[in-house]
Order: C-alpha cells, then sequence, then structure tokens
C-alpha cells in the first residue's frame, strides 16, 4: 500500500510539479477551479435560492400542459421505448465483462468528487437582499460538513481497500446497465423530498414539509424498470430464433410512428371511413403488389413490361390530380416507383418473399400514418401544440436524427452519384437547405410550409418542424458522410468489384460501414448540436425544454409565486442538457473505439 | 480450348493510347506472366479482363461470355474471375475471416457455416489459419497478400489475376506469396500474373509476353523467352532486369 502510494505521489510531481513553470500553472489553475465551484456552491446554497421551482415542475418541464388523463400514454411510449431497448440488449448481450475492480475504482472516484466537494463549500455565503444590501449568512454548518465527510470518507477507504483483498469478479458489461438503472429506481422509495404544501389560505406552509415522492412517479417507473427486466431475460431467450435481429430493427424503425401517430395522439377515427375507404384500397394494392411481385418475370408478362409501367405511370399522374382519396395517391405513387425496382429484385423465390414483405410492412405503416397521423387528436390543450418542455427536446433530437441521418446517407451518395439528374438534385437540396439560417427554416415551417402541401392535408406544427430540422440537419449529416466517403481508397471499390459484388452491397457493406467510421466525430458533434439547436423551436411558439425554464417558470404566480427563480431553473436546464450531450459523447468516443480495432 | 480470347482490344486514358490492340487466348489450366516497363500497359490489360477498366475497341471472351457494358455479363465474369491487388485491397473494416466469407455469404448466396468452413479450408492452404479472427491491419503484407489470395479463391473461380502481387512488399515476404502462387500454378489453376518476378516466370510460368507501349511485343515459353528472345526489346528488358 505505502509502494502504491509512493508512486502515485511520484507520477503526481512528475506531471504537475515538473518544473516551475508548470508548478505556477498547476497552483493558479487549481486556485481557479476550487474559487469557482465554491462561488457556486455558495450562489446554489442561499437561502434566497428557491430549488422547488424546479422541483416542483418537474411535469411541466417534462410535458407541458399535456393532460393528467392522458399521461398512460406518455407512459405507456416510454415504457414502449424500454421494453424494446431491453429486447435488444438481450438479443445483443455483449460478452464484454467489467472487471470488479474497475467498478470499485468508479465508486471509488464518485466518492472522492464529493468529499472535494463537501471539503471546499464555504460556510457563509452572501447575497443581495430585496432592499438591496448585501445579506451574509451560513450556508453550510460544520455539523453538516462532517455528517457528510466522514460517511463518504468511510465510503471511500472501503472501496480503495477493496484492492487490497482480492476481491475479482468480472460482471457482464449488459448486465451493468441494469445496475445502474436500479440504483436511481430504488431511491425513488426511500428518498423524501421537500415539497410545497398549502394552507387553507392558499399560503406556503413553512418550511416546507419533506414527504416521499408520489406514486403516480414512483409506480409507473419501478413498472417500467421491471418490464424492462423482464425483457431483457426474454430477449436472450429469443436470441437464437433466425430473423429476431431483423425483426428488431424494424420495431425500432415503427416505434417512433408508432409513439407519433398512436400515442402521442389520441386519434379520433371515424370506423366507416376505415372500412369504407382505407380497407379496400389497402388491399387492391397490396394484391396489386403480390401480382407484379409474382408475374414480373414470367416470359409472357415480360413483353408487355413496358407498357405496364407506362400505364401505370400514366395513372399515377392522372390519379395525382384527381379527387382520389389521399391513400390511394400515395399508394399508386409508392407501386410506380416500386414496379421500377421488382424486376431486379425478384428472380428468386426468397427475394420474392421479402419484397412482399416490405411491400406490405410499407402499405400498413402507410396506411396507419396517414389515417392515424393525420385524423383530428381528441387530446385537448391550451396552446398550439400539444406537448412540449423535455418531451419536445427529445422528440426534436431523436425523430430529426432518426430521419435526418438515413436521408444524409441518401443525399451523400446521391452527390457522388454518376447519373447527372440525381448528382444535381441531391446538390441543390443540400445546398440550399445549408444555405438558409435554422430559424428561417423555422419560420418557413411555421408560416410558409402550408402552402407547398396539397389542398386538405394538414399537419400540426411539431411534424412541420421535424419536416425542416430532418432536412437541415440532413443536410449536414450528407457532407460530413461525403466528406467519409471520400477517405475511402479507389481500391476497395475495386476490390468489392472483383469479388462479383453488386453495386447495392458493395455501399451497404463495404464503402458506408468505413466511411461512416471516419467520420463517427463529426457525426456526434452534428447530433449534438441539432440536440441543442432545438430550443430555437421558442421562436414560432413552441415550448421547448429551456423556455419552460426561463419563461414559463420565471413567470409563473399560480399556486406559488416562482417570478425571479429562473436562475435556478437555467442551472438545472444547463445541468441536464450536458448530461444528455455528455453521455452521447463519451459513447461515441466507445463505439469509436470498438470499431476502430482493425485499424493500425 | 481457350477460357479467355482478347481480340485488338484497343483502350485510351484520355488522349493517350494505353492499349494498341492486343490478341491473345489463354488456355484453360496455362499460367500466363505478363512482364514489361511500368506504363507499357500490362495493368491495364488485365484490368479489363474482369471490367475495372473499359476498353473501347476490340472484343474479350471470358469463358464464352463476351464483355459489353450489360451489367450480368459483367457480374457473371467477374465472380468467374478473381484478382488480386498490388496493395491488397483487404476490407479493414472486417476481420480475415469475414474478408473471406463476405462475398460467399452475399454473392454466392452460401449460408454461415459453409462459407466459415471453406474460409479455414482456404486460409489452411495459404497458411495462416492461426489469424483468422485478427483484423487485416493487425497482418503483415506477405499475410495480408495472402489473404488476398484466399479471399478471391473462396469465391471458386475459374480464372485469378495477378497484378503485381509481390511489388508492395518486403524481399522477405515476397517468397512467402509466390510459394502460395506456385502451389496455386501447380493445382491447374488458369492464372494470369503480371509480375516482375523473372524466378517465379521461369520456374512456373507456361508462357511469358512481353509487353511495350501498349503492345504484345513478344510471347514464348520461358525457356525461348529467356534464352532465344526473338525481338531487340526483349533483349533489351531482359538485359536490363536480370
Amino acid at each position: 500500500m505505502v509502494d502504491l502510494i509512493k508512486k502515485n505521489a511520484k507520477s503526481l510531481q512528475e506531471s504537475l510539479f515538473s518544473s516551475v513553470g508548470s508548478a505556477a500553472l498547476t497552483i493558479a489553475t487549481s486556485y481557479l477551479v476550487i474559487n469557482f465551484f465554491r462561488g457556486m456552491l455558495g450562489f446554489a446554497l442561499t437561502s434566497d435560492k428557491d430549488w422547488l421551482a424546479v422541483l416542483n415542475n418537474m411535469q411541466l418541464y417534462m410535458v407541458q400542459a399535456y393532460p393528467e388523463e392522458d399521461f398512460i400514454r406518455v407512459w405507456l411510449s416510454v415504457g414502449l421505448t424500454f421494453v424494446l431497448a431491453g429486447l435488444s440488449i438481450g438479443i445483443w448481450r455483449s460478452d464484454d465483462r467489467v472487471k470488479s475492480s474497475k467498478v470499485f475504482n468508479s465508486f471509488f472516484k464518485g466518492g472522492l468528487g464529493v468529499l472535494f466537494f463537501t471539503i471546499i463549500a464555504p460556510t457563509n455565503s452572501s447575497f443581495m437582499g430585496n432592499d438591496g444590501s448585501v445579506i451574509t449568512e451560513e450556508v453550510f454548518s460544520m455539523e453538516t460538513r462532517l455528517g457528510i465527510l466522514i460517511p463518504v470518507a468511510i465510503f471511500c477507504v472501503i472501496f480503495f481497500s477493496i484492492r487490497f483483498i482480492n476481491i475479482n469478479f468480472t460482471v457482464n458489461s449488459s448486465d451493468m446497465v441494469f445496475f445502474y438503472l436500479f440504483i436511481p429506481v430504488a431511491l425513488l422509495w426511500f428518498i423524501k423530498l421537500p415539497t410545497i404544501q398549502l394552507d387553507q389560505n392558499n399560503e406556503r406552509i413553512i418550511p416546507d414539509p419533506v414527504m416521499p415522492i408520489a406514486d403516480t412517479t414512483k409506480i409507473p417507473w419501478t413498472v417500467i424498470f421491471v418490464s424492462f427486466l423482464a425483457s431483457y431475460f426474454i430477449g436472450m431467450y429469443l436470441k437464437n430464433i433466425k430473423s429476431i435481429k431483423s425483426i428488431m430493427s424494424l420495431s425500432w424503425f415503427l416505434l417512433p410512428l408508432l409513439i407519433f401517430s398512436w400515442i402521442f395522439k389520441k386519434p379520433q377515427i371515424d370506423m366507416s371511413v376505415v372500412l369504407g375507404s382505407d380497407l379496400p384500397i389497402f388491399g387492391a394494392f397490396l394484391l396489386w403488389g403480390f401480382l407484379v411481385i409474382t408475374f414480373v418475370n414470367n416470359s409472357i408478362f415480360k413483353k408487355y413490361y413496358s407498357t405496364y409501367l407506362g400505364l401505370t405511370f400514366l395513372l399515377t399522374l392522372v390519379g395525382v390530380f384527381s379527387g382520389l382519396p389521399m391513400l390511394a395517391k400515395t399508394c399508386l405513387l409508392l407501386i410506380a416507383l416500386f414496379s421500377v425496382v421488382v424486376p431486379a429484385v425478384s428472380t428468386s423465390s426468397q427475394g420474392k418473399r421479402s419484397l412482399l414483405i416490405v411491400w406490405a410492412v410499407a402499405l400498413v405503416t402507410l396506411t396507419f400514418l396517414l389515417r392515424g397521423g393525420a385524423s383530428d387528436t381528441g387530446i385537448v390543450v391550451p396552446g398550439s401544440s400539444i406537448f412540449g418542455g423535455f418531451s419536445l427536446t427529445w422528440l426534436l433530437a431523436i425523430f430529426g436524427t432518426y430521419v435526418s441521418f438515413p436521408l444524409g446517407v441518401l443525399l451523400a451518395l446521391g452527390r457522388n452519384s454518376k447519373l447527372p439528374i440525381i448528382r444535381i438534385v441531391c446538390t441543390g437540396i443540400i445546398e440550399l437547405t445549408r444555405s438558409v439560417p435554422y430559424i428561417t427554416w423555422l419560420f418557413f415551417a411555421s408560416v410558409t410550409l402550408a402552402v407547398f402541401l396539397p389542398a386538405g392535408v394538414e399537419f400540426n406544427l411539431i411534424v412541420r418542424v421535424l419536416m425542416v430540422t430532418a432536412f437541415f440537419s440532413g443536410a449536414y449529416f450528407a457532407e460530413n458522410i461525403r466528406g467519409g466517403l471520400q477517405s475511402i481508397p479507389k481500391g476497395q471499390y475495386e476490390a468489392a468489384d472483383a469479388i462479383g459484388m453488386s453495386p447495392f452491397q458493395k455501399i451497404s457493406l463495404i464503402i458506408m460501414p468505413q466511411a461512416l467510421r471516419a467520420v463517427i466525430p463529426t457525426l456526434v458533434s452534428s447530433a449534438i448540436t441539432a440536440f441543442k439547436d432545438s430550443s430555437l423551436v421558442t421562436i414560432i411558439g413552441l415550448f421547448d425544454f429551456l423556455t419552460i425554464g426561463k419563461t414559463v417558470i420565471g413567470n409563473q404566480s399560480i399556486p406559488v409565486n416562482f417570478v425571479g427563480h429562473d436562475r435556478e431553473n437555467l442551472i438545472f436546464v444547463a445541468i441536464v442538457y450536458w448530461i444528455f450531450t455528455f453521455t452521447l459523447s463519451r459513447r461515441s468516443m466507445k463505439v469509436e473505439k470498438k470499431l476502430g480495432l482493425g485499424e493500425r | 480450348m481457350s477460357i479467355i480470347q482478347t481480340k485488338d482490344v484497343k483502350k485510351w486514358f484520355g488522349d493517350f493510347q494505353a492499349l494498341k490492340g492486343i490478341s491473345m487466348d489463354v488456355a484453360e489450366g496455362e499460367v500466363l506472366v505478363i512482364c514489361g516497363p511500368s506504363g507499357s500497359g500490362k495493368s491495364t490489360f488485365i484490368r479489363c479482363i474482369n471490367r475495372l477498366e473499359q476498353h473501347q475497341e476490340g472484343q474479350i471472351i471470358v469463358d464464352g461470355i463476351e464483355l459489353t457494358n450489360d451489367l450480368k455479363n459483367i457480374e457473371a465474369i467477374r465472380s468467374e474471375v478473381g484478382m488480386v491487388f498490388q496493395s491488397f485491397n483487404l476490407f479493414p473494416h472486417l476481420t480475415v475471416m469475414q474478408n473471406i466469407t463476405l462475398a460467399q455469404i452475399w454473392v454466392r448466396k452460401k449460408n454461415r457455416a459453409e462459407a466459415e468452413e471453406k474460409a479455414m479450408e482456404l486460409l489452411e492452404r495459404v497458411g495462416i489459419p492461426e489469424q483468422a479472427q485478427k483484423f487485416p491491419g493487425q497482418l503483415s503484407g506477405g499475410q495480408q497478400q495472402r489473404v488476398a489470395i484466399a479471399r478471391a479463391l473462396a469465391m471458386e473461380p475459374k480464372i485469378m489475376l495477378f497484378d503485381e502481387p509481390t511489388s508492395a512488399l518486403d524481399p522477405e515476404m515476397i517468397k512467402e506469396v509466390l510459394d502460395v502462387m506456385k502451389e496455386l500454378a501447380q493445382s491447374g489453376m488458369t492464372m494470369i500474373v503480371v509480375t516482375h518476378e523473372m524466378g517465379f516466370a521461369k520456374e512456373v510460368a507456361d508462357r511469358v509476353m512481353l509487353f511495350d507501349e501498349g503492345q504484345l511485343v513478344e510471347q514464348n515459353t520461358p525457356e525461348e523467352f529467356f534464352n532465344n528472345p526473338e525481338s531487340e526489346r526483349t533483349k533489351l528488358f531482359l538485359s536490363q532486369i536480370l
């Protein structure tokens, strides 16, 4: 043990105090860092800061004014996401194992962090009172300090000394996810927080009584955690089913659509329309697709294939401008495009089968979206948007990336295409989108976009914002990916050609994986930018996470007066943003490391 | 019966004419070595055989199929013709095993187990079965080139093309690659090898050709080619290289 300390001390000396200059730099920097944190802690602890302004408004932060009787939809969507995540972790369960020493070491380091802040926290802090005078008060008494210091120090010593008593075991790194999630969920049942309570005269009871966390928070989270864990085991059990991985990928693909069109919306569906118009159209186009897939390579049909294709396109052109229902128009367009692709793929029975699945899924999704997504919502909220707060920020970030990333890949490939028309169109889209500020696009979404849509089609403001966001960040993704594509040597294309790969296989198996790997850092920084830029939607009247903290809570006076407490809220918002972006960048570093295995 | 026939193949890069009418036949099981100074069009010629370069005039017929712009023909020919490159061109993001199984699974539609069995067999044949789970970046140049040969062989080609397979290697590693190629030649594979390794040509080749300035200057058996060259150009080339 003494050796270890000596060794550490020596390496510290070498890295921090190697010369006079570096010693001075070390001392100056630590002085600055310590004073910064002292100031922050003093600020946070003074009695004129009302942190309940944050805590009491969690619901507002999460979903804004979403009606309480429909919360089950939000919980369901969160739960569904966790169930899918659990299944995926189970199916793709990694074989990596984490050493116990590493886990203990992270506990030790965490404890050290707490110790550091406890030690540097100021005893007294001053703030400006209402009458302009400076008030100094004791914010961190010696008893509190010792009360934290002693248990944490013992905690640190325990986890430090464990390394000398040879406890060696390893934990599966996938299992660790559940362990880390278990801690906060378990804490929900034990932690008590100060809560705002009003007396008969609607006056706040002071001091705030300490209460356990509400059942409406802890029960859903516990249920979600249990289903998450259960789906993990189910996932491990399902692992060996043959096509389970493609089913999972498809579910992930469909999940946002489901959440968006059915759970965040309470569709008011007219069943007579569904039965009388949607189902027949759906059935007819399913049959059409099936016939094309089956007979396209038949020798008789093949002769008339070009006639058929021409007729279909003509019909589409006529249909789009006729009074057909929207679903029929879109299906016509889809079948025309589909008929072009079919002959090349439907050569084998396996190809026919997968084509049929693709066609069916596309039709189901389309019918679903057009009927469910475009129908009126039964959720009544004040204001223009159905929900706001963190849900909105999260939706814009996740859904935006989810649509814009594939779009970016396609645009990047299109811009590198040999066909001039595709190249020009893709270059045009990219350059047009990038050359206009995001805020302009937001105004476009809120004011102008409706003009460009066919008559009778109306989208919610949030959907319109998602559309422009997809294109905007898609253009940035496309340029990043194009950079990656240019870094692939010509030999890789030739090698893929030489072993007989089709152009599609070449791009998806050889070129894209390498191109994406080369640009992970820039892709992640684009995603982080998109996440943070989502707060700009405040400018067109949507209430994102930041706006809730700054504007809504900062002006809240009923039932409790929180006016002037926006600083606490801003700090909270900043911390939440930081946690998400930091996690994202750390994860990406791990992925990068994992993918970079072969590169030397 | 000749498996490759070319008639008066011509190719231009812009104004520069790289091939000035090459006509030749390769018989099944024949090992053909092409040599010549750099810029003589020998690499361009064998790259035309599997359409990595496009010839503008003349005819190339491989295994009874003529190379045209028809994509079906090109893919059919490419799966019959294996190619080994000077710079290996292994896929750096895949393990050695995945490099060899990828085309079997996606192009030949084999299942994974079958493909891996075949891959192990080939890795044993080229002498590096223990490297199967490594990434190309972790191997030496000679090992990488042998993996590249295994990758090409995994498609069970009828013809193998080698485009200066040893030019990017250390002298010590050249031998291990040449040994694999010799073994391959003895097994009856049809091979066209562009190389400067005259020792290999003498020992293994059935026929040696000299290219110069886009033309086929001379072709002969190795004995005649090295001992009694007909043209002055060949004599000059041999005097410089040997």
